[in-house]
């Protein structure tokens, strides 16, 4: 995608967050094609692309009214089309386990799981390398619910992204931009 | 995949983003329903209060689902609103509810609010250059939320909170509409 279209897409989702639906039916078409791409990248398998891209296209939209104008548009929605992705390999993935695990004479490693998954590792950390560094912490602030129980400077620390994050929710809440 | 098909998940998506719209200006009315509940334990007969409230309470859900200058207007409204509600409840605090003699200091005290509130509402328009239905939306939610106080009075209240919001506005509309020809093109809105 080119700069062109780069920023036509920040303004429009702007626009969007603002409430302005005039903006809809573009900001659709330009963020349908990439989410594709980058979802039949990940997935290599044109249904579960299909799946996790329409999936994916719901959470955008759905948190449209969130987005923060400061920061670009298009990265902000391909983490989330990624995540989706990711999110639905894992899926496919534990029922594959489950499927095996009821069948015991197949049990063992699977060659193609490990590939999926090398391939998923791959293409996630060279994504994270293309990314800002406030978007990193971002999607590294998403998995914060998952990691250990903290203290000291770190709790302070997440605490104040927090609150960052409440203000910043306040202010588009109310249209304060 | 088909245009019909792309066409279909469009409108779904549509739907998802109208909803999580609805969704926020329902978490964002939350402070109206508090001061509504505050208004209603506070009001010597809680009706107008909650009739009021409910009203407004809808209102801001439009505003903040619809977004744009309407959305924007949510807080200032609001928080205009509180003054000729909070010297309303003051005032029949202060005062033992009976018919005549309660409404002899809560009229004069919704309309002193209501100019209070009309002078707040045009200063913070013209401080941000607001459109029109941001006007319309401040001042219609400010009025809703002072009623909510002043109404306890009858029509009387909510009348003199109206007349008094009319007479604070008006120093900031003129200054609008005539002042318009002094500004810069680059400031019009």
């Amino acid at each position: 995608m080119n700069v062109r279209l780069d920023s036509e897409l920040d303004a429009l989702m702007a626009r969007l967050a603002d409430g302005d639906r005039g903006a809809f039916t573009r900001v659709f078409e330009l963020l349908w094609e990439p989410i594709q791409t980058l979802c039949r990248n990940l997935l290599k398998n044109e249904a579960d692309a299909a799946d996790a891209g329409q999936d994916a296209m719901h959470k955008i939209l759905e948190r449209a009214s969130d987005f923060d104008r400061t920061r670009p548009a298009m990265p902000w929605a391909l983490a989330i089309a990624g995540w989706e992705c990711r999110t639905l390999a894992r899926r496919r993935e534990r029922r594959r386990e489950e499927d095996e695990a009821s069948i015991p004479s197949q049990a063992g490693p699977h060659a193609e799981e490990v590939f999926l998954q090398r391939d998923l590792t791959a293409a996630a950390m060279a994504a994270l390398g293309e990314l800002s560094d406030v978007d990193r912490e971002v999607l590294v602030a998403t998995f914060w619910d998952e990691a250990a129980s903290v203290s000291g400077p770190t709790l302070r620390k997440r605490r104040e992204r927090a609150l960052d994050r409440l203000r910043k929710t306040f202010r588009s809440l109310y249209g304060l931009d | 995949m088909g245009s019909t098909d792309l066409h279909l998940i469009q409108r779904r998506v549509r739907r998802t983003y109208e909803l999580a719209r609805l969704r926020r200006a329902l978490m964002g009315i939350l402070p109206v329903v508090l001061v509504t509940a505050v208004a209603a334990f506070v009001a010597t007969r809680p009706t107008a209060p909650l009739a009021f409230g409910l009203v407004t309470a809808f209102a801001g859900a439009m505003m903040l689902w619809h977004g744009k200058d309407p959305q924007k207007a949510f807080l200032p409204g609001v928080i205009a609103g509180l003054v000729p509600l909070g010297l309303a409840l003051g005032a029949g605090a202060l005062h033992t509810c009976g018919a005549g003699s309660c409404s002899y200091v809560c009229v004069p005290a919704c309309v002193l609010g209501g100019v209070v509130a009309g002078f707040a509402v045009a200063g913070v328009s013209l401080q941000r250059r607001a459109g029109v239905w941001f006007w319309v939306s401040a001042s219609g939610l400010a009025l809703l939320t002072g009623a909510m106080g002043c109404g306890c009075m009858g029509s009387a209240g909510v009348i003199g909170m109206g007349l008094g919001f009319g007479a604070g506005i008006v120093p900031g509309l003129l200054r609008r509409v005539f002042g318009k020809d002094t500004r810069q093109p680059g400031d019009l809105r």
